[in-house]
């Protein structure tokens, strides 16, 4: 073995090259503050490993994009590795302010070090942009909608808004252009820079050296390798544990797809922009561009120019508080700005993994309705759940009101179908393409298709349903049961004026008992 | 960049440092390369995604004669589902009993042709040429063609299942 490395060391001088890497000198007193470098090197690694990877899976069209990293979430490697790359982008984030944090307390960013620094802030800033175009891929609602804040943010630029937001979106409006062009700059632009500016850094860091603690010590420089090496390594595979754990916790949200026309879908970013999310409500109509320009550009041009705003050798935080003060009072901004995003969750949105009553509903009626005989896991056509559809929503609504017409060679005769029982089909369709069925009780499954059927059309459960009747998502905290049952029997009975039609006989005893007992436990 | 050697750490701490440094790298880089391994290898679909298909019915055959009938299957690629069309022989014996054979070549994977004047199968491509009931007779194919379950319904409808 040995004669084989040192006949290598003879044709390449390997060994040289190991030896400037690892025996850097170090100034004394360099310790655990000094590991947050290599933590980032470390995540970034991985991060550039699992993207590659997933390249393997990932379609970067409208058409495929979804069900692409849908798949990937169906197998438990897939899981993990998109998972990796999810968190670790999360991360990365934090790892690069505390980075940041540290180098300011520090003062590193100090003579002949303010190459490095401003090297280090477009690093930020490339990163930033791999969040945001990363973002889009998996093009579901998220994606989709945070995608159409980003770029109409990108419209305030001051006097080029248009052509910004049109270099941003390829196209004439958000869809397979601007896919492909993200996707562009997320696996070939972004990272050929990150890696060119990673390796500036780096070079300049070991032409200065490290900073080293804040006052210098007495005693001669040591190796990087190993007691440094030690340090950086507990902390990275601190870190990396992390990682892994939030990976295997879960595949990372994914949720339904991008759909341009939904106009109750509430976009909300990714937490680290949740700040600037929060800052613009602050400055609303012509003012809105301070919020998403100014302030954020201020702070850039702030932290660009502090190694010639925090001039002087003094490199001991204590007796550099103007400076650092001003930067504590930043971060804690942005914390709290970020907190009250955070909190501002809208309240009406419903829960992503709970089914709809329609949806569960349409379930009902595909059994009732003989849907499943053919629908089935051994059967003549695809199952109607677990697997993607390449349908789209007209194809499904002609489908289900006529099946025979739409795909030949029905054997069964087609059940007539009410309109009502044909929408809930057809979300129940779009639902199961999707998501697993989670199973509801009885009761549920009991009401759901009378929901579908009849309250539907006048009434809403969260944001579904119509609006000629007032909304019963919260209907437990001014009826009770036995008031509820008696109106939907017969409404002119309780409220001689009323304009609710009487159910009393359309319904059976059972079907209104669970849906007055179900809608007086809405509160 | 002169190497500037610190104070000589002693020999059992640095051997200590370069284990632990070492094992948590290899640790890390192995880990990782398992999980993209597995990512790599480890989508390919489980569940058999063989069904029935309609193939029409007896009266589009003839009794004694193979029959050619294009199906059209739908098969999950992935995320992708696509239309894959394969062509079957059916061969229905006049009364309750369907086969039905796989149209493709065990040679090499041509599209073999019915003979109705020979009663013979023959490749186009390498001179292979099948008995009726799919055995090899000459050329060069290892196998007889493949043999795909069939069943006639009681409305005389033919499914297959492929």
């Amino acid at each position: 073995m040995k004669r084989l490395f040192d006949w290598l060391h003879a044709r390449t001088g390997y060994r040289g090259a190991v030896h400037v890497m690892l025996d850097e000198p170090l100034p004394p007193g360099t310790g655990w503050f000094f590991t947050l470098g290599s933590v980032l090197l470390a995540l970034l690694s991985i991060q550039l490993l699992t993207g590659a990877f997933l390249t393997l899976y990932y379609a970067a069209t409208p058409d495929h994009a979804y069900d692409s990293v849908r798949f990937i979430n169906t197998f438990s490697a897939g899981r993990i590795v998109r998972g990796l790359h999810h968190y670790g982008a999360s991360f990365i984030i934090i790892a690069l302010v505390a980075h940041l944090l540290r180098v300011i307390a520090f003062g590193s960013y100090k003579p002949p070090r303010e190459a490095t620094w401003l090297s280090g802030l477009v690093l930020l800033a490339l990163i930033l942009g791999f969040s945001l175009t990363g973002y889009l891929l998996p093009w579901d609602q998220r994606a989709y909608w945070a995608t159409v804040v980003t770029i109409n943010v990108s419209k305030l630029t001051p006097g080029a808004g248009e052509i910004v937001a049109g270099i941003l979106r390829g196209g004439s409006t958000i869809g397979a252009l601007t896919l492909t062009r993200w996707y562009g700059a997320h696996v070939i632009f972004l990272p050929a820079t990150l890696i060119l500016l990673i390796v500036a850094h780096l070079f300049l860091m070991r032409r200065h050296g490290i900073s080293g603690p804040v006052r210098q010590r007495e005693g001669a420089p040591f190796a990087f390798f190993p007691s440094q090496a030690a340090r950086d390594t507990t902390v990275v595979l601190i870190v990396t544990i992390l990682l892994v754990a939030y990976a295997w916790h879960g595949a990372p949200p994914l949720e339904g797809p991008a759909d341009p026309t939904d106009a109750t879908y509430v976009p909300r970013p990714e937490w680290y922009f949740l700040g600037l999310f929060q800052l613009l409500k602050y400055f609303p109509g012509k003012w809105e561009v301070v919020g998403a320009m100014v302030v954020p550009g201020l702070a850039a041009a702030f932290l660009a120019l502090l190694p010639w705003i925090d001039r002087g050798p003094e490199r001991n935080p204590l007796r550099r508080r103007t400076v650092l003060s001003a930067v504590v009072l930043g971060f804690i901004s942005v914390a709290v700005l970020t907190s009250l995003g955070w909190l501002d969750t809208p309240s009406s949105a419903a829960s992503p993994d709970s089914w709809s009553l329609r949806e569960i509903g349409g379930r009902v009626y595909a059994q009732k309705l003989n849907c499943t005989k053919c629908h089935a896991e051994t059967g003549l056509a695809d199952p109607l759940e677990g697997g993607p559809s390449t349908r789209g929503p007209e194809w499904i609504a002609g489908h289900i009101v006529d099946p025979e017409m739409i795909a030949p060679g029905m054997r069964e005769p087609p059940a007539t179908i009410h309109e009502r029982e044909a929408a809930a089909v057809a979300a129940y369709a779009r639902r199961a393409a999707r998501d697993a069925y989670p199973g509801y009780p009885p009761n549920i499954e009991l009401i759901a298709p009378v929901w579908a059927r009849y309250c539907v059309g006048c009434h809403k459960i969260e944001g579904d349903g119509g609006t000629d009747g007032p909304d019963l998502t919260h209907e437990g905290t001014k009826h009770d049961a036995a008031t509820l049952r008696r109106w939907i029997e017969d409404p002119e009975q309780v409220d001689p004026d009323a304009d609710m039609p009487a159910f009393g006989d359309r319904l059976s005893a059972a079907q209104l008992d669970a849906i007055a007992q179900y809608l007086a436990s809405r509160k | 960049m002169a190497h500037i050697p610190g104070p000589p750490a002693p020999t059992g701490r640095r051997r200590a440092l370069v284990l632990f440094v070492n094992t948590v790298v290899a640790l890390i880089g192995g880990g990782l390369a398992a999980v993209l391994g597995a990512f790599t290898f480890g989508s390919r679909a489980s569940a058999s995604q063989v069904r029935w298909s309609r193939a029409g019915t007896t009266s589009d055959l003839k009794p004694d004669e193979p029959v050619a009938r294009v199906l059209s299957v739908s098969r999950a690629d992935g995320w992708y589902r696509a239309r894959a069309r394969e062509t079957v022989f059916l061969v229905w014996d006049g009364d309750k009993t369907i086969r039905a054979m796989s149209a493709t070549c065990t040679h090499l994977g041509c599209q073999v042709q019915w003979q109705p004047k020979e009663k013979k199968f023959r490749c186009p491509c390498h001179g292979g040429v099948y008995a009726a009931d799919g055995t090899v007779l000459a050329g060069p194919p290892p196998r007889p063609l493949q043999t795909i379950e069939a069943r006639l319904e009681s409305d005389s409808s033919v499914l297959v299942r492929l």
